[in-house]
């Protein structure tokens, strides 16, 4: 029995090896593992739909991505996922653990691109922006100044869980200019969340949770993802001093060549103005062509990320000085909830 | 140390009656058995006179006291069940010093009176084991103490040598009956089993259908039965027409067999050996059986022989 | 004989047992001490003690847990013993009632409870209609919020097992203890309790269990101001990631339940020797 199994599979090896290489870069179908919900439509719709127009290559997409999954799927050694969702920082943890691979940006041979959306190890592919947003009827802050001064501007706040989303804020309400924000100056941003942290009701760990929580008035502000209050009419919002980052897409190491030639293909989907401008139709978040805003319809351009006139108002996520200070201040925002 | 009287107790279910217009005495220091075939409603009433229920109409009286309207523990009872009721939780010495704590009795007298009762039910030894470390027979003894420790009013027992093997229990009658005697407490007792009640008790009273049939001293009820249905449930009965055209019943201690011509002619279907006696089925011409009980001396008669059946027409008791 | 080849009936079950449940946790838990090339350390339990917030937050799920299961406790047992009460048919429909929730999922239940617990739910509309209060009274976002839904959806764990302890007391043994002359309080504390104490250890030591290992209740019914462990593990394993710090909390949270457990054990038996 055995001895057949083995003289079965050592005559089938050369007969696949075989069939791989004619089938070389030629990989019909590959799997993603993306963030899901609306973004994955995006996806889809924006440039998983048209490769296979053009190319007839599938890509299967799964949710949610989370660096313990990417972590997990590579030292199991499994080679079936070849393309992972990961954040600016994440990217950087994972590169720094080798859980991705090079991006080959010669064969993706990209359209134009913003320069941070161009990574040696990821494709920035959608550019996402935490603002202020405020229930109608409520006193409208102008930038965090405004929006952390809770005897101007009365009202519940809802902050995220998050120290890398609360405290850049908390360091703007305290006088530093946006382009000063990095390295941050971690006490002074505690000290300033400190005096507000009676207001905030609910720290938010699902995007969803802000705008629920301000249509039942349980909070009146919110600092919360632009693209789940941005189109309701209940909420009013402001771009100044938001946070723009990118979600960028990795390939996960140790991935097939075939897999990788397939991906390569898909970031160059990507890099396409008019692919990004599909995306753009079925969620508020950006791709990272400079062109794009021509292709966007001209009423809608103050929902985007990355249209030029939220662009310069909002700081870029710095996810090196994260990955590098990113669990001392972990601790230090463990200790701060415990004090809530 | 108290009296027991019953006026009119009733219980009803609806329209059932589980006990029904129940009147009873029972002086001080006796021991009367409420007897009866199951469903006759004697442990309801055990449970009316303990307090865990109430009449729907009538009055309970103990030592005088109308305790009708009394809660269970403002009774003062020692209750005895069939399924002990020790509380698992607690050692042997624990169970019988439960009912003195709620009495407010602690400290040095209370454990020598449990360490007393115990003894009394020979367990001294036994104190810190569990009850589910006891035998059937143990257990039912530790239930007994905890029941009379307190010195309560009167002494209720509910079946308590029901669960227990025919041996254990002729032993733990007579225990029972000691015990009582000794500390002359006016006990009642229910039970299915007649011996029991003819064994044990000053008097018994026979019930059925939740009415009382008969309140006497047991050899009254046994040889003059008030009903037919007494007649039946103690003993066995043979029943015979008298002249008058009225019914009568012969016990079978009370028929006589002969070799002569002196009675009845009879034929012998079955001879059973009971130690001492033997208990013979007799065939009378017309189709009327006998059952007679007779000393054993050595020599039976045997299933087919023919034999002469007669009895003193005072063994007779008139029935209805 | 006989033992050997039961063994061998069991033997695949228990191969699957080690390989699916027992391998990973085990390795889970040794890469607290192993670091890629270096081989054994202990140095992410240093950290973990250069960090107490690490082991406050543990203190924290503790504390939260204790709370949920004295809740439990407060509610579970009148609501098993009243349920010990009823016809055999009124318990049937009690059980399925109290059992209902495990047919729900648990962030259905959770976000019912905004509903019904928000500032514009049902009970603070009915709470200041009826003139009681002027405000909205904050059950949510808070240890409250936390404590209510998680009594909610543990409760089952306790009162099933109460409930099955509380009709296993023969009858006799209350009313035995009644004619012995004990009054109701008496024969609640002396007879009823203790002989529920068993089944009310084991359900509150499962509640407690589980309540260490909430994730959706608190993050969401606390509002994030209700740090618990596991949050702090998705934290640490999820975002930055630091699986060897982790495993090192987790390894604690493990031992400091397992010691729980071996007290109950303890207590157990003693009670019943």
């Amino acid at each position: 029995m055995k001895r057949r199994t083995f003289v079965g599979g050592a005559a089938a090896l050369p007969a696949m090896s075989l069939l791989s290489g004619t089938a070389r870069a030629q990989s019909k179908e590959i799997r993603m593992i993306e963030s899901g919900g609306a973004s994955g439509e995006s996806i889809q719709k924006g440039y998983i739909d048209p490769l296979f127009q053009k190319t007839g290559i599938k890509v299967v997409r799964e949710s949610p991505s989370s660096l313990g999954k990417l972590r997990a799927l590579v030292e199991s050694g499994q080679t079936s996922t070849t393309l992972f969702e990961l954040g600016s920082g994440v990217v950087l943890q994972a590169k720094k653990l080798g859980l991705i691979e090079k991006v080959d940006w010669a064969a993706v041979s990209p359209a134009a691109m913003f320069p941070e959306a161009k990574d040696e190890y990821g494709f920035g592919y959608q550019y996402f922006s935490t603002i202020m947003a405020w229930r109608k009827g409520v006193k409208e802050p102008k930038n965090f100044t405004e929006f952390f001064d809770t005897k101007a501007f009365p009202g519940k706040r809802c902050l995220p869980d998050y120290p890398h989303y609360c405290l850049p804020f908390a360091l703007q309400a305290a006088g530093v200019p946006i382009d000063k924000l990095f390295p941050l100056d971690v006490d002074t941003a505690f000290k300033k969340l400190n005096e507000i942290k009676k207001d905030v009701a609910v720290w938010w760990k699902a995007g969803a949770q802000p705008p629920q929580l301000m249509k039942d008035n349980e909070v009146q502000y919110s600092i919360c993802w632009s693209g789940r209050v941005v189109g309701d009419p209940a909420f009013g919002l402001s771009f100044a001093g938001g946070k723009a980052d990118l979600s960028f897409i990795c390939v996960v190491k140790g991935s097939k060549p075939d897999d990788k030639a397939a991906a390569w293909k898909l970031m160059h989907e990507m890099s396409l103005p008019e692919n990004q401008a599909k995306a753009a139709e079925v969620i508020s978040y950006t791709g990272p062509s400079p062109d794009l805003d021509a292709l966007l319809p001209k009423d809608k351009l103050w929902q985007f990320p990355t249209s030029k006139q939220n662009k310069d108002v909002q700081y870029f996520e710095n996810a090196q000085w994260w990955a590098d200070n990113g669990e001392a201040v972990n601790k230090k925002w463990e200790a701060f909830k415990l004090s809530l | 140390m108290s009296d027991i009287r019953l006026e009119g107790v009733t219980r009803r279910y609806g329209t059932f009656a589980a006990a029904d217009q129940v009147d009873l005495s029972v002086t001080q220091g006796e021991f009367v058995t409420i007897l009866g075939p199951s469903g006759s409603g004697k442990t309801t009433l055990l449970s009316l006179i303990a307090g865990l229920n109430r009449p729907t109409s009538g009055r309970i009286f103990i030592g005088g006291r109308d305790v009708t309207n009394a809660t269970a523990q403002e009774r003062n009872i020692g209750l005895v069940f069939q399924s002990y009721a020790l509380f698992p939780h607690m050692t042997v010495l624990q169970n019988v010093l439960f009912p003195l704590g709620v009495r407010r009795i602690g400290g040095a007298e209370a454990d020598r009176l449990a360490r007393d009762a115990l003894k009394l039910v020979r367990l001294d030894g036994l104190e810190n084991r569990r009850p589910s470390q006891l035998s059937g027979g143990q257990q039912q003894r530790v239930a007994l103490a905890r029941a009379v420790v307190f010195k309560p009013d009167i002494l209720l027992l509910d079946e308590p040598l029901g669960a227990l093997d025919r041996k254990l229990r002729e032993e733990l009658q007579v225990e029972l009956k000691q015990l009582q005697r000794t500390l002359g407490v006016t006990t009642l007792l229910v039970t299915h089993d007649q011996e029991e009640a003819l064994s044990l008790s000053d008097r018994i009273m026979v019930l059925d259908k939740g009415r009382t049939q008969q309140v006497a001293a047991p050899t009254e009820a046994y040889l003059k039965p008030a009903n037919r249905f007494v007649a039946e449930f103690l003993g066995i009965a043979n029943f015979v027409s008298l002249p008058d055209g009225r019914q009568g019943v012969v016990r079978p201690e009370r028929v006589r067999l002969s070799a002569g011509e002196q009675g009845k002619s009879a034929r012998v279907v079955e001879a059973i050996y009971l130690g001492q006696m033997v208990r013979y089925h007799l065939a009378l011409d017309g189709n009327q059986t006998v059952v007679a009980a007779v000393p054993f001396l050595g020599t039976a008669h045997a299933p087919g022989e023919r034999v002469s059946v007669s009895w003193e027409s005072a063994d007779v008791w008139p029935v209805t | 004989m006989t033992r050997s080849s039961g063994f061998s009936f069991i033997a695949p079950l228990l191969v699957l047992m080690v390989v699916a449940f027992n391998a990973p946790i085990v390795y889970m838990l040794g890469l607290a001490f192993w670091e890629k090339g270096r081989g054994f350390t202990l140095e992410h339990y240093e950290g973990l003690a250069e960090a107490p917030v690490y082991l406050r937050v543990l203190g924290n799920t503790m504390r939260i847990a204790l709370i949920a299961t004295l809740a439990n406790i407060v509610i579970g047992y009148p609501l098993a013993h009243w349920m010990r009460g009823l016809g055999s048919r009124g318990r049937m429909i009690a059980i399925a009632l109290v059992v209902l929730p495990f047919w729900v999922s648990i962030l259905v239940r959770t976000y019912a409870w905004i509903v019904v617990l928000g500032n514009g739910g049902i009970v603070n509309r009915a709470l200041q209609w009826s003139g009681l209060t002027d405000a909205p009274v904050s059950f949510l976002y808070n240890e409250l919020g936390v404590t209510i839904g998680m009594a909610n959806v543990l409760l089952p764990f306790l009162v099933l097992p109460l409930f099955a302890a509380m009709i296993r007391i023969d009858d006799r043994l209350l009313q035995a203890a009644a004619s012995l002359g004990a009054p109701p309080r008496t024969i609640f504390w002396k007879v009823y309790f203790p002989l529920t104490l068993p089944a009310l250890a084991a359900g509150a030591l499962l509640v407690f269990i589980l309540c260490l290992g909430f994730y959706v209740t608190p993050a969401i019914l606390g509002g994030g101001r209700v740090p618990m462990i596991s949050n702090l593990l998705d934290t640490l394993i999820n975002q930055i990631p630091r699986w060897e710090q982790a495993s090192a909390i987790s390894t604690i949270l493990l031992i400091v339940t397992l010691l729980i457990f071996a007290a109950y054990r303890r207590l157990d038996r003693k009670a019943s020797a």
